[in-house]
């Protein structure tokens, strides 16, 4: 999904993997840059990153999807190959306004990526279709 | 993605397409639409009844009659991608609109932008996920691509390019299709309405334009930068309903 960002944010996210895959921290002005590409949705996400909010989920066909814990316990799907999140955020400043490049979920999910933060969970091929779609989250 | 007026020459396009895939690309053809196919144009029946069986064997037909059932087809899609049969390489959707709920009469809610783009994100992500799947077989009838069809309501207008500009549908839809295909109907060639309808007379002519990020990019990269950004094509449907192409201006 690296393909839908701005080739600044690309490099900003390689950046974060390489710093944190050596010190894992991220240092002030990385954080900075990525207010700056992200907006105010950058800390909101580094919070969910702390919350470990992020669950890649797998089936066995091969399809994974992301899970986001949101800030009110809320369960937000994340496709991994393009940018959609169903929560309000990304309704209003993206898809309406085109005022942001995506929600603090999606950015949870690329920062958890690039730092290796991500939970692991599978779930059967069935639950992963009912998840795509918006219809269930796993084993609830 | 091909935007147009209401009309029944984008269904035939698609219906064109899949033929042309299932035939001369040997690809699988999944094509979904709220309605059975109910008439076809003469030209596509017969191209039909010559067509190898097996051909269209790879074409299958889905109709889901609510959004909730076309998500629900599309996300169940790879449950069956790793079964000894190969994944679809060419998913339509017929008629988008008629799933997003878009009323001509009323201007799009923040819902319906949402549900054009929970809709959109789906289906690329669904085709990002067979084209894996079609490699990993050997990427003979990779990638997996998508092809939709939306109505726009504009019949009745002139300018049509600029009402499109600014539908809040189209604009959503234009994030996940890299390339848009606008027909435009040619009225400048229509035949007079009080004409005797002649054997030779073509029966609609209609632009094709092509734009969209996926085009740019590709003029771009190609050796094409002195062409026009846009390509142009024109269509005729004839009195037997065939479709015929003819490409348009400087290009080519
Ligand atoms: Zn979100």
């Amino acid at each position: 999904m690296s393909s839908f960002l701005p080739a600044v944010a690309e490099e900003l996210l390689r950046e974060i993997r390489n710093v944190y895959q050596e010190t894992s921290q991220i240092p002030d002005e990385i954080l900075l840059a990525l207010k700056f590409v992200f907006g105010p949705s950058a800390l909101h996400a580094l919070d969910l990153v702390d919350q470990r909010a992020v669950t890649v989920l797998s089936s066995p066909s091969g399809r994974r999807v992301y899970q986001v814990v949101g800030g009110s316990g809320h369960l937000y799907t994340c496709y991994t190959t393009c940018h959609y999140c169903p929560c309000p955020a990304f309704a209003f400043s993206v898809l309406r306004r085109s005022e942001s490049l995506l929600c603090k979920h999606i950015l949870a999910a690329y920062l958890c990526q690039a730092m290796g933060l991500s939970q692991q969970e599978t779930v059967t091929d069935q639950q992963m279709s009912n998840i795509l779609c918006g219809k269930a989250g796993p084993g609830t | 993605m091909i935007v147009g007026e209401r009309c029944d020459i984008k269904t035939s396009l698609l219906f064109l397409t899949a033929i042309t895939a299932a035939s001369e690309l040997g690809v699988k053809v999944l094509f979904l639409t709220p309605t059975p196919i109910q008439s076809l144009p003469g030209s596509l029946q017969d191209t039909l009844a010559n067509l190898n069986p097996d051909s269209l064997k790879k074409i299958k037909f889905m109709y889901p009659r609510s959004r909730e059932e076309l998500l629900q087809d599309v996300a169940s899609l790879h449950e069956c991608a790793c079964g000894p049969s190969a994944p679809y390489s060419l998913i339509i959707v017929d008629g988008l609109e008629r799933y997003l709920g878009v009323r001509p009469d009323s201007s799009p809610q923040p819902e319906d932008q949402s549900a054009a783009a929970h809709v959109s994100a789906l289906l690329a992500d669904t085709a990002a996920f067979l084209t894996r799947k079609l490699e990993e077989r050997g990427g003979a009838y990779a990638p997996c691509r998508v092809i939709v069809s939306f109505d726009v309501g504009l019949q009745g207008h002139s300018g049509g390019e600029s009402l499109l500009c600014m539908d809040p549908i189209l604009s959503i839809l234009d994030r996940y299709f890299s390339v848009r295909c606008t027909l435009d109907r040619d009225r400048s060639s229509a035949a007079p309405a009080t004409a005797i309808a002649s054997d030779k007379q073509p029966r609609g002519v209609w632009m094709v334009y092509f734009s969209g990020v996926g085009v740019t990019a590709r003029l771009t990269a190609g050796k094409e930068e002195s062409s026009i950004m846009q390509r142009q094509w024109r269509l005729a449907v004839c009195p037997n309903g065939a479709l015929e192409f003819s490409p348009m201006g400087t290009d080519e």
